[in-house]
């Protein structure tokens, strides 16, 4: 019981990343591989904030999110719009854009280093423990995976229920046909490729409440975002969330049972039985 | 002429690279007018309404709706403005159903205002798609996506529709029910700009045709005068081999 929701409070975060890059890559149609940089970025500023002023690491977020949001947007429009312009077809996008965003990760990766040193760097923040149903859990990660459910229904709202979110969906269908309907695809791809390093950078400083982390530990996060968007199909916000939610508890499961030092194994254990049994993942259509 | 909302180009170049498919080619579409433009494989149909649509930038020549100019807007704007395309390959979202493509197409400012009437227009003109709105739209036939095609552009509430060879690989009945669908969409007062291979039967709902040969066109018409010149009855109605020109 304890491992399910220890598994679970684990997996609401990754929750968030996987959206972002489900959104990058579904909607911008932009493999980033940068995104776990991304993540770190949002967790140095956690661990800043809580070690320079004493306050919560939450109150990062309010500068996190606009700026991760601003950055994103401007790497979509210098760096990323020009691949889009000259890519003849979506093949030939993803490759550009997977080059670009790896090349663009040793960058940020870098640029932390001179920032914040090569050394691992944690903090205990709300350590204590807090009673449910019948065991104790860190009250860090309860509180992270609180916040990380409301932005994920946040998101959810935003995606479904408001027009903005309808032309993302469309963009995410269809994006020729978007353009028929007078959506503009540029300025929606932008957005939503920003959004996707907002909330990538958001659930870095809520994993910085109760992780440790280097500055080159971001490839780690971008390999389990992607396994989690290929798991759960990409676009599909709904398989995100689940398979999400099932990596944090395999991770946890191979954690406490096994040795931690295998959680990385666990992950690719599981994704290589989704691609042999069901490659267009656990929601997806068949023609991937 | 222009009318107050009427469709006018005037010596439209386009050329990918060095090879041009346009020469600098004219045609208007006023509003209640169905105008078909004839042409063969390679005659520059497609290039010449996505030029219009904005999806192809032009290098010469000038583009009007009405008063408003076309050249250089980007083609959300264009449909903004009042011109709709349905392009080859239909161009709806696959994945959606019936209903949420035709309230996608009023996604526009100028379309959202009149959205319900729109839907309750299209409807009528197509009752087949009442029955299936729910239908998620790639698993239905060809005929009906081409309705699902027409009714999200007209939920953009344009002033003038453009259709590219919307006959292609429908049985000649099929082709016929949508011809005749055509002819009540312009009933409603949009004008039409149809580009099409299949002469005959185009021809005969048209109100106006043009023929366009390797880029240029070589003729224009009342349609029924079309229909009963000869040397169109040779290059389009008779032989095969004009299915090859160009």
């Amino acid at each position: 019981m304890v491992i399910l929701l220890t598994g679970l409070f684990l997996g609401g975060i990754y929750a968030l990343i996987a959206m972002g890059l489900s959104l990058q890559y579904g909607v911008a149609r932009i493999m980033n591989l940068a995104s776990g940089e991304m993540l770190v970025a949002g967790a140095f500023a956690g661990f800043w904030v809580y070690t320079a002023f004493s306050v919560s690491p939450y109150v990062a977020l309010f500068f996190v999110v606009p700026l991760a949001f601003a950055f994103n947007w401007l790497i979509y429009n210098w760096l990323l719009l020009p691949l889009v312009r000259r890519a003849k077809n979506r093949g030939q996008l993803e490759v550009d854009s997977i080059l670009a965003t790896f090349g663009m990760s040793f960058v940020l990766v870098g640029v932390m280093l001179m920032a914040f040193g090569g050394s691992y760097f944690s903090y205990s923040w709300l350590a204590r423990p807090i009673e449910l149903l019948g065991s104790n859990y860190s009250q860090n990660r309860v509180l992270a995976f609180a916040v990380a459910a409301v932005i994920c229904g946040g998101l959810y709202l935003l995606i479904n229920r408001t027009r903005l979110g309808l032309s993302i969906r469309a963009v995410a269908v269809d994006p020729r046909a978007a353009g028929l309907v007078a959506i503009d695809v540029k300025k929606v791809a932008a957005l939503t490729f920003a959004l996707g390093g907002a909330v990538a950078a958001a659930g870095g400083t809520l994993l910085s409440t109760f992780l440790t982390f280097d500055a080159s530990i971001g490839v780690v996060f971008t390999i389990k975002a992607l396994v989690i968007v290929i798991m759960g199909g990409v676009g599909d916000i709904r398989g995100a969330i689940v398979a999400a939610l099932a990596l944090g508890l395999a991770e946890t499961l191979v954690a406490t049972l096994l040795d931690p030092g295998l959680t990385l194994a666990a992950a690719y254990l599981l994704f290589i039985l989704i691609l042999l049994f069901r490659p267009q993942g656990l929601f997806g259509r068949s023609a991937l | 002429m222009s009318d107050d909302q009427g469709l006018s180009c005037r010596d439209v170049v386009v050329a990918y690279g060095q090879h041009p498919a346009l020469r600098g080619v004219s045609v208007q579409v006023a509003p209640g007018e169905l105008v078909v433009i004839l042409g063969a494989n390679g005659a520059g149909k497609s290039s010449l309404l996505n030029a219009l649509a904005g999806l192809v930038p032009s290098q010469q020549g000038e583009m009007l709706l009405g008063q408003q100019p076309l050249t250089d807007l980007p083609p959300h704007r264009i449909v903004e403005a009042g011109l709709a395309l349905v392009p080859e390959g239909r161009g709806i979202f696959g994945d959606l159903s019936v209903e949420e493509n035709l309230r996608l197409g009023a996604y526009s400012e100028r379309a959202r205002k009149q959205e319900q009437q729109n839907l309750a227009l299209v409807y009528s003109l197509f009752p087949k798609l009442v029955e299936r709105r729910r239908q998620i739209a790639r698993t239905m036939s060809g005929g009906e996506q081409q309705m699902v095609a027409i009714g999200r552009a007209m939920m953009s509430a344009p002033a003038i529709l453009m259709l590219d060879e919307p006959s292609l690989g429908l049985s000649p009945l099929l082709t016929s029910e949508l011809f005749r669908s055509l002819r009540r969409v312009r009933d409603t007062g949009l004008g039409i700009l149809l580009v099409e291979q299949n002469a005959r039967q185009s021809l005969a709902i048209a109100d106006r045709g043009y023929l366009l040969e390797n880029g240029e066109i070589i003729g224009s018409d009342q349609a029924a005068a079309l229909l009963a010149d000869p040397a169109v009855q040779h290059a389009y109605l008779g032989g095969a081999a004009a299915k090859r020109a160009g």
